[in-house]
């Protein structure tokens, strides 16, 4: 299946050169490409081949279970205290520029 | 350390509910403020606000349920009620607006020509596209069903790919429907017909990229293994508001594009 990937590549770089009328300078060959080591067959592999990564779930579970009295929203630490505070601030300040906003459209149409 | 001799859920104390209702003050006095002062800042803040704490307020969800263990049985069973409820309240949302399209259209008045399609109205062929939407609609009805078994069943790479597969058979949807407005041969603005059609596909246009975006947490979750076999009611809940959202389909393409036209 890689070496189908690469042929495609290949006869894709080539159809290139030729379509745009460039004069091969430089040897159209290209090297062989490698995209992964070869595949193995899940068959051969067994059940513990991976899909799409590692459980991490358990360390996670770990991590969400200290007893730190610590609340959800914040209990990842700084990524979390990040965004809570931006988006405090924008609460904080939005509600204030709203009032201001709604202080100035109420006010009578001078003319 | 305290525990508790109960098994309900005593959430933590959360920002989100006030951050959300300042979204919600900010987005509706930002429309205001943009149909009466040509400016768009309040309506997008709020629109920001409200993005961000739909996000945290999940996230934090999945922290309690699937982190923390808080969704035992009698937890998991409120949820249920709660999904099941707020899709009776969609039912009723869309309810409205057949209401609406039924009363204009069994009864034409005489400044629509006394008929219906109206006077002037070119309706879409319902056995083009909207008959293809249809079809793609129900196939990931189907494939929803394949992913939810494939969960139950353990099926770790089926499950991702046939929730893919339905993701993707949404977008292909919505991208279907957006070249439909485009190419359509009337406007919101042309009369009730306009209003009625827009306002009902426009509504449940937004529903199936909800719902899309939804399926798309839940493959997320699925690959960073979320769900078990037994305990995955998020996508459950995901998996019945996508059925909602195909047969709200149904009853619009056989009312205003099949009977309407």
């Amino acid at each position: 299946r890689d070496t189908a990937v690469a042929l495609v590549f290949y006869y894709f770089a080539v159809d290139c050169f030729f379509a745009q009328g460039l004069r091969p300078g430089v040897p159209a060959e290209s090297p062989a490409m490698v995209f992964a080591t070869p595949t193995k067959v899940v068959s051969e592999a067994g059940s513990t081949v991976e899909y799409l990564g590692t459980n991490r779930v358990p360390d996670l579970q770990r991590l969400f279970q200290t007893s730190d009295g610590v609340p959800i929203h914040l209990k990842r630490g700084v990524p979390d205290k990040l965004l809570y505070r931006t988006t405090m601030a924008l609460t904080i300040g939005g509600a204030l520029y709203c009032l201001v906003a709604l202080y100035f459209a109420a006010q009578p149409n001078k003319k | 350390m305290a525990h508790q001799a109960h098994a309900y859920h005593m959430v933590d104390p959360s920002p989100w509910p006030l951050t959300g209702a300042i979204a919600a003050l900010l987005m509706t006095s930002g429309l205001a403020v943009w149909f009466h002062f040509h400016s768009t800042t309040l309506m997008i803040l709020g629109t920001i606000l409200l993005l961000l704490t739909m996000f945290q307020w999940w996230r934090d969800v999945v922290r309690e349920g699937t982190f923390q263990g808080h969704h035992t049985p009698p937890v998991q069973k409120g949820l249920r009620y709660g999904m099941i409820l707020f899709i009776t309240s969609e039912v009723f949302f869309f309810l409205g607006f057949f209401w609406a399209f039924y009363h204009s259209s069994l009864a034409p008045t005489p400044e629509l020509g006394g008929c219906w399609p109206p006077t002037g109205i070119t309706t879409l062929d319902p056995f083009e596209v909207p008959l293809l939407n249809t079809a793609v609609l129900l196939a990931s009805g189907v494939t929803v069903t394949w992913a939810h078994h494939s969960i139950m069943e353990g099926e770790r790479k089926q499950a991702i790919q046939s929730l893919a597969l339905t993701i993707a058979l949404g977008f292909y949807f919505t991208f279907l429907q957006a070249m439909e407005y485009y190419e359509a041969p009337f406007t919101i603005a042309d009369g009730v017909y306009g209003s009625t059609f827009f306002v009902a596909t426009g509504f449940h246009g937004l529903h199936v990229i909800i719902g899309s975006m939804f399926l798309a947490v839940c493959l997320l979750r699925q690959i960073h293994f979320h769900f078990t076999s037994e305990h995955h009611f998020g996508f459950e809940a995901a998996a019945w508001y996508w059925h909602f959202v195909d047969v709200v389909w149904l009853f619009l393409y056989i009312s205003i594009y099949w009977w309407g036209s």
